[in-house]
C-alpha cells in the first residue's frame, strides 16, 4: 500500500474518478492490483481464486468510491474488501479443496527445498487468521507496519506485537512438525 | 544489557529498527550470549524460510488487461471519454489518446 506521501495523490485520483475521468480509474487499478493480488494469492494459495477475489474487490471498492463523499482512503477499502473476500472464501466448504501444500506448489526441481517450502506453508496455514494476515503483509509482502496497522484497524504497537507473536508461533509450528517427523 | 532486555529488542533488531547505539549494544551482547544469538538466528531463519516458501506473486498481464476493461465497462455510465481539465491543469496528449 502507498507510503503516506502518496495518499494525497490517491485522494486526487479518487476525486478525478468521481468526476468521470477514466484515466484515474485505470491509474488506481494499476497502482494497487499487484499488491492486493500478492496478499490474496498467498492467503488463498491459488492464482485463479486470487484473481476472482481481486476482481470483485476492485469492483466493490470503485462502487463505494463512486458513492462515498468522505475522504476515507481508497486503498483501505480495497484491502478491507479483499481481506474479507479471502477469508469468506476460505471458510466456505468446497467440494474440492486442495491441501495448501499442493495448491501452491512452487515450481522447484529441488525436492528437499520443495518439502521445506511445503512445511512452511502448512505451518502458516495452521496459524490464526490475524497472525497469517500480519505475516503475509509484513514479512512476505514487505509492507510497512504502520500502514498494515491502519489497514487492520489496530494501533502500531498492537500490530507489531501481533507480528512478533506470529513469528514465534510460526517458528514453534515448524519446529514441532519437524520434531514429530524425527520421532516417527 | 541483560538477556530479558535483549529479548524485548530482538524483533526490532532483525527489522533494522533500532537506533545505531542500541543496535551496537545488542551486537555486543549477541557475541557473548549464545542463547540470544540462537534466538536471533532462528527468527531470521524462520522469516527467510517464509519468504522462500511464498515467492513474489504478480497478477498476469492477461488478468490485468481483462480486469481493466471490465472496470471501464462497469463504470462506463459514469466515465467521460476525455480527462477533465481543471483550471491551470493541462491535459497531456498521451492521456487523451488513452482515455
Amino acid at each position: 500500500m502507498p507510503p503516506r506521501s502518496d495518499t494525497y495523490h490517491e485522494t486526487r485520483l479518487v476525486e478525478r474518478f468521481r468526476q468521470g475521468d477514466a484515466n484515474a480509474l485505470s491509474t488506481l487499478f494499476e497502482m494497487y492490483v499487484d499488491r492486493v493480488f500478492g496478499y490474496a494469492r498467498h492467503i488463498l494459495g491459488s492464482r485463479e481464486d486470487a484473481e476472482e477475489v481481486v476482481g470483485e474487490a476492485f469492483l466493490r471498492a470503485f462502487r463505494r468510491a463512486a458513492d462515498y463523499r468522505g475522504d476515507a482512503p481508497f486503498h483501505g477499502w480495497l484491502f478491507g474488501i479483499t481481506r474479507n473476500l479471502c477469508w469468506d472464501r476460505l471458510r466456505q466448504p468446497r467440494l474440492l479443496t486442495l491441501p495448501v501444500d499442493v495448491a501452491e506448489v512452487v515450481e522447484n526441481d529441488e525436492p528437499a527445498r520443495a518439502a521445506l517450502q511445503a512445511d512452511v506453508r502448512r505451518a502458516l496455514a495452521a496459524l490464526p487468521e490475524d497472525q497469517r494476515d500480519v505475516l503475509v503483509l509484513c514479512d512476505i509482502e514487505g509492507w510497512d507496519a504502520s500502514e498494515v496497522s491502519n489497514i487492520l484497524g489496530r494501533s502500531l504497537a498492537a500490530t507489531k506485537s501481533l507480528l512478533y507473536r506470529a513469528r514465534r508461533a510460526l517458528r514453534h509450528g515448524l519446529t514441532e512438525s519437524w520434531k514429530e517427523e524425527e520421532q516417527a | 544489557m541483560r538477556c530479558n532486555k535483549i529479548t524485548e529488542l530482538l524483533d526490532l533488531y532483525i527489522d533494522c529498527e533500532l537506533a545505531e547505539e542500541t543496535r551496537a549494544r545488542v551486537d555486543r551482547h549477541l557475541l557473548r550470549c549464545s542463547e540470544c544469538a540462537f534466538e536471533v538466528r532462528s527468527l531470521e531463519q524462520t522469516r527467510a524460510l517464509l519468504r522462500d516458501a511464498f515467492p513474489s506473486a504478480e497478477s498476469s498481464p492477461a488478468f490485468r488487461e481483462k480486469m481493466a476493461a471490465r472496470l471501464l465497462e462497469e463504470f462506463a455510465d459514469q466515465l467521460r471519454p476525455e480527462p477533465i481539465r481543471s483550471e491551470g491543469q493541462w491535459s497531456l496528449p498521451f492521456l487523451r489518446e488513452n482515455a
